[in-house]
């Protein structure tokens, strides 16, 4: 136990799951499943929430306080685009939860924390590294354009920036990959949010966990971010679910060099996808207009959207009818306000979007501007208060 | 009906009870010329000015929204019109984004004995505005 304590004082790690099962079953070694049964037998949560795949396309939250259901859920699933905030808000009051997050998840967690939703000291959030999702109905077109039946997908994984489905007809397994550049190249490929996310590596959450920096496929690097992740984190290794050694030097850097490179093609792709930027302010206004003017109202956005915390008495449902036949609908001009200093860019909101507004970029837009002004990230810090509500506001708080 | 020689913009105002409301008044007992293309809307102090009110200004047509209160230091309620101030900064990013002109949306602080800084202000803002033409956010049948 001792020797374990000393090891405990850098903030890098290699580790894995003891378990054979859970090493096999984990997309890197199990860490992430591990950690949360034996915070879970520990009693340091009372639920894990976790995403039950149910095919390559869909997968469902699931809320317990079963180890087993757990060990089930282990593995990675990028077709699931979902975001966990809201289930996590839902239930936290009552319950301390434990759960995997990918960097979106985190800052929507603590922007609901800001706003006073969700105490984070019920809330463990074990961060995974995250190139992207995929949107289910992109992945099945992948799956077309690969040769395969889309129904037949039974795998999929993306590993050193290339996608590979795997298919299982009539008994025979058939492997089809090919490089994410290809693929987008050709408009396949990733949510369009995550094509321009930066925020790879979680070190919001807890603790910040993923392949990159790691010397082996079944060794997770992990990051220790906080005092409650190294409780958590300290917990796994002394109940013996979890077996760690010291990060090698080499791995913090190529680790810190992947998230570089990926948030360069982000930046470059967050360029490629902006058709507002060159046009003239008619035609900006043109462009707005036209993108809402097919909003049906459904609400879909805001209950999905993992920053807004109004509930049903919002001031954007509540200030908007339909019968004032504006331009642009009440509805959608104070949601785009009200999230101008805390969109995460998560891209939910388009993803749900029955009728298919471009709302990743038209939130992109206006939120980024003034971001960009404040030099306010939202979701990074919990003490940081959305800008909206200060009293004054700190243009030059923090150095450029 | 007789066609309007010239057209006039519609401009929509909103004055704290303490300072501007009053200076618009003293604009009238000093017996200034003020444009008639302004509209007043009088609240209690400008922090009580939502940002929703003034997006609403905007879509129900108004040419341009003035937004006023009392200097910074001077408000009745300590600090609210430091939020006003926030809110304004906001306020300028959306309707810059959205592609209306910056010209249509104001902030003056304006004390009760200002009131020829109010008359000033409301004449250059029409003139500015005569000058940029009607809001595109105007629907067809409010011209």
């Amino acid at each position: 136990m001792e020797e374990v304590k000393a090891k405990m004082n850098s903030k890098y790690y290699l580790a894995w799951a003891k378990d054979e099962g859970i090493r096999k079953k984990g997309a890197n070694g199990g860490f992430v499943t591990a950690t949360l049964v034996s915070a879970l037998e520990n009693d340091f949560i009372d639920v894990a929430l976790v995403v039950r795949k149910k095919s390559v396309y869909e997968g469902i939250p699931v809320l317990t306080s079963d180890a087993e259901v757990v060990k089930e859920c282990a593995g990675s699933l990028h077709g699931a685009p979902i975001n966990l905030t809201k289930y996590v808000v839902e239930h936290a009051a009552k319950k301390r939860i434990g759960l995997p997050t990918k960097p979106c998840d985190a800052r929507g967690i603590i922007e609901q924390a800001k706003r006073r939703q969700v105490s984070l000291e019920n809330v463990f959030m074990i961060g995974l590294n995250c190139g992207a999702t995929l949107h289910p109905l992109r992945m099945r077109e992948i799956a077309s354009y690969y040769a395969l039946d889309p129904d037949s997908v039974v795998r999929e994984e993306i590993k050193e920036g290339k996608i590979f489905l795997v298919s299982e007809e009539e008994g025979e397994e058939k492997e089809k990959w090919m490089k994410i550049d290809e693929l987008e190249a050709k408009g396949y490929g990733r949510r369009d949010a995550c094509k321009s996310c930066i925020t790879k590596i979680p070190t919001m959450a807890d603790l910040a966990c993923g392949i990159w920096g790691s010397n082996d496929e079944k060794k997770t690097f992990v990051e220790v971010c906080s005092e409650k992740g190294g409780a958590i984190f300290e917990n796994a290794v002394d109940s013996g679910y979890v077996e760690i050694e010291e990060a090698p030097e080499k791995g913090i850097e190529t680790r810190q060099k992947k998230e570089a490179g990926m948030q360069k093609r982000a930046a470059s792709w967050k360029e490629k996808m902006d058709e507002v930027s060159g046009l003239s302010r008619s035609e900006r206004f043109e462009f707005y207009v036209d993108a809402l003017k097919n909003c049906i109202h459904c609400g879909a956005c805001k209950a999905v959207c993992p920053v807004c915390a109004c509930e049903e008495d919002a001031k954007c449902l509540e200030m908007n009818d339909e019968r004032d036949s504006y331009a642009i609908s009440m509805y959608n001009v104070l949601r785009i306000f009200h999230l101008m200093d805390s969109c995460i860019h998560c891209g939910q909101c388009e993803d749900v979007c029955p009728v298919d507004i471009p709302l990743t970029l038209i939130q992109r837009r206006f939120s980024e501007r003034m971001q960009h002004r404040l030099r306010y990230t939202p979701g990074m810090d919990v003490m940081e208060k959305p800008p909206l509500y200060e009293t004054e506001l700190r243009w030059s708080a923090k150095a450029e | 009906m007789a066609e309007r020689e010239e057209w006039e913009p519609k401009i929509l105002a909103f004055c704290c009870n303490w300072c501007s409301y009053a200076g618009a008044d003293a604009a009238g007992l000093e017996r200034r010329q003020v444009p008639p293309t302004i509209r007043v809307i009088r609240v209690m102090c400008s922090g009580r000015i939502d940002p929703a009110f003034v997006l609403m200004g905007l879509l129900e047509g108004a040419d341009a929204v003035l937004v006023t209160g009392c200097h910074i230091g001077d408000c009745h309620y300590v600090d609210a019109n430091y939020k006003t101030r926030n809110r304004y900064e906001f306020l300028n990013e959306f309707v810059d984004e959205l592609g209306l002109e910056p010209e249509r949306l104001w902030l003056r602080w304006i004390s009760a004995s200002e009131g020829s800084l109010f008359a000033e202000m409301v004449r250059e803002v029409t003139e500015k505005i005569k000058r940029i033409g009607p809001s595109p956010l105007r629907s067809e049948w409010k011209k």
